[in-house]
């Protein structure tokens, strides 16, 4: 049942897939289209993908096995800019931030999508529509746009939060761009913002798609609404769920735009990401090796996380990638 | 009102509680939660629009209203004065501009290439195929980051540093757009209306052109605003490759315009509602085919 409803990829191009009627060129040995049709259909495609994604990456890993400015010859380092790394406080703290940002993506945004998605979805709701295009609409915002927001409405002195604060709780001006740890929360809260409505409408779509039988089977079984979410809704979800969880891991993992206009990734450096570190590295300390092995790491994790999770969670199964 | 909720008269025609359930305390516990799922919902909406609405409100607003405590959403003395500034002191329009032809010039060619290559991949069968798709689809996971700087380097190599085909060239070929478009085409297109057509003499590019991009319309749509937003959102890219103020896009402008106008967060205000109306305007228009297309590949195909 999981498995049916999994990320459906590439599943008319096997064989024994639900659209038989779809190849039917296997069972006629002479096609009624010149050979090069299809090639000459994706060529375009190909030639900028090649250019521009694949070289590019076997580039980035070349390039991070050197010590480059930019411009001048490269020195070949081997791996002592991976080795480097590690014992770099900055890479450190750039990589708890993130795993800070990560978290609230996953054990934050995700569940809050969740059950909004969960609200949108009862039956006979009015204004379904109303609530589900405006919870999507901070998504479509420019991020700098929203960043710049923010940070008026964070302002310490006057920002419209620290004085709603102040006067509804008597809540004394709280630093949220200038604390350390406020900046963080300021980033989440930011990002909570942003996307949440943007994952409600992946499981709104999954919701949608649960067959009604299923809660009808429970609600004769005497099912409350918590069994009925516990036994029907999330086993049905898993597949979703586990695609806007990873969609969200690798989204968080590369946040930039929110810790660079909010705060510059500050305080000190309480707010850069590793997107924000390899940023800097490469293109205001003309550290070019260096910033592409901090990239390249990042590659690896995520491709790491990625797959693992596919394979818990069976993902893309059917893509046999 | 049905026999069985005699006794919850109270409540709202719509809460009436389901056939299935006993008795007028679920009735009530229904309506309860029904109510409770109204304020959650209600709150979630005031969260989702208060700080668009403050904005929009703000950028009527001289600095010393934005910052006026208590705070307030109606500008007592609404001014214009923010735009005028927006449209007259800085290069606004002209980075608008530049933002819209490059995002509107790079979907186009994007919606192109996708749709050909979906295509391809979804209804011919060919040698290589399994394997051009297996590496378009395990590049999804490639991270924009591991690419920023070596397309840097290759701009830069080509001469393309800080021009505006930089902007555009190299997001030309999204893998995503392929994946999207070959599933669109695997559903809504009927391959026997392909073999009709070639049997009837059509060519193969007349075949695509004249029944297979016409059947695709909606998914073009969905592609085609998703491309866009991205394209027309896109800062850390231009921020990269962009040096000249004169070439700005609207997100570098408007960041730009942090440290020149530190105090003036009225100009900020202005700037960003304006930079935001494409964007909404489109979602708007044409949400339906957005949200489809975006959960076509998460959920059942």
């Amino acid at each position: 049942m999981t498995s049916d409803n999994s990320v459906r990829v590439a599943r008319s191009r096997r064989p024994a897939a639900s659209a038989p009627a779809q190849e039917p060129s296997r069972r006629r040995p002479s096609r009624q289209y010149p050979r090069w049709t299809p090639y000459a259909f994706l060529s375009p495609f190909f030639v900028l993908y090649a250019v521009f994604l694949l070289i590019p990456t076997v580039v980035a890993l070349w390039i991070s096995l050197h010590s480059w400015t930019g411009i001048g010859p490269m020195r070949w380092v081997g791996l002592q800019n991976y080795v480097r790394l590690f014992s770099d406080q900055s890479f450190q703290t750039a990589a708890v931030n993130t795993f800070w940002y990560v978290a609230a993506s996953i054990f934050v945004i995700v569940p809050l999508a969740l059950l909004i998605a969960t609200g949108l979805a009862a039956k006979r709701l009015r204004l379904r529509d109303l609530f589900r295009v405006t919870f999507f609409l901070p998504f479509v915002l420019s991020p700098v746009v929203v960043a710049l927001v923010f940070t008026i409405l964070f302002d310490s002195q006057a920002g419209l939060v620290n004085s709603t604060l102040n006067i509804l709780f008597g809540i004394g001006p709280v630093d949220w761009l200038g604390d350390a740890v406020w900046a963080k929360v300021t980033v989440i809260i930011l990002l909570i913002w942003r996307y949440t409505g943007y994952l409600v409408i992946y499981f709104l779509a999954g919701l949608q798609s649960i067959p009604p039988e299923l809660y009808e089977a429970a609600d004769i079984d005497g099912g409350g609404v918590v069994q009925k979410f516990r036994n029907v809704t999330l086993p049905m979800l898993a597949p979703v769920t586990a695609f806007v969880g990873i969609t969200s891991f690798i989204g968080a993992a590369q946040i930039f735009e929110e810790p660079f206009i909010l705060t510059k990734g500050g305080p000190g450096e309480s707010t850069l990401s590793i997107a924000y570190f390899i940023y800097r590295a490469a293109f205001t300390r003309e550290q070019l090796g260096y910033a592409a092995a901090a990239s390249f790491l990042l590659f690896v994790v995520l491709f790491i996380a990625t797959r693992i999770s596919r394979h818990f969670f069976g993902i893309g199964r059917e893509d046999r990638a | 009102m049905s026999v069985t909720d005699v006794s919850t008269h109270t409540t709202p025609r719509a809460d009436r509680p389901h056939p299935n359930s006993p008795g007028s305390a679920g009735g009530r516990g229904r309506a309860a939660r029904r109510a409770l799922l109204y304020l959650g919902l209600a709150i979630v909406l005031l969260g989702s629009v208060l700080p668009m609405v403050w904005a929009v409100s703000g950028s009527f607003k001289s600095i010393d209203e934005i910052f006026a405590i208590p705070p307030h959403l109606i500008p007592k003395h609404a001014t214009f004065a923010n735009y005028v500034t927006v449209f007259t002191d800085i290069s606004l329009p002209k980075w608008l501009w530049t933002s819209l032809w490059t995002a509107l010039v790079s979907t186009t060619i994007s919606v192109i290439f996708s749709t050909m290559g979906g295509y391809a991949f979804a209804k011919f069968r060919f040698r290589g195929s399994q394997i051009l798709f297996d590496i378009m689809f395990s590049s999804m996971m490639i991270p924009v980051t591991v690419l920023v700087i070596p397309l840097f380097v290759q701009i830069a190599g080509m001469g393309l540093g800080n021009s505006y085909v930089a902007l555009i060239l190299p997001w030309l070929a999204p893998a995503f757009g392929i994946f999207m478009m070959r599933q669109f085409i695997v559903q809504a297109v009927p391959t026997q209306m392909i073999e009709a057509a070639r049997i009837d003499g059509a060519g193969e590019l007349s075949i695509f052109f004249r029944i297979v991009l016409p059947v695709l319309r909606p998914a073009l749509g969905a592609l085609a605003v998703w491309l866009f937003l991205t394209s027309y959102n896109n800062f850390m890219w231009p921020l990269i490759v962009i040096a000249d103020a004169n070439k700005y896009t609207l997100p570098l402008g408007l960041n730009s315009l942090t440290s020149a106008y530190t105090a003036d967060y009225g100009v900020i205000l202005a700037g960003s509602v304006i930079a935001a109306i494409p964007t909404v305007a489109l979602f708007i228009a044409l949400r339906k085919q957005l949200i489809s297309g975006l959960t076509l590949g998460a959920v059942k195909g």
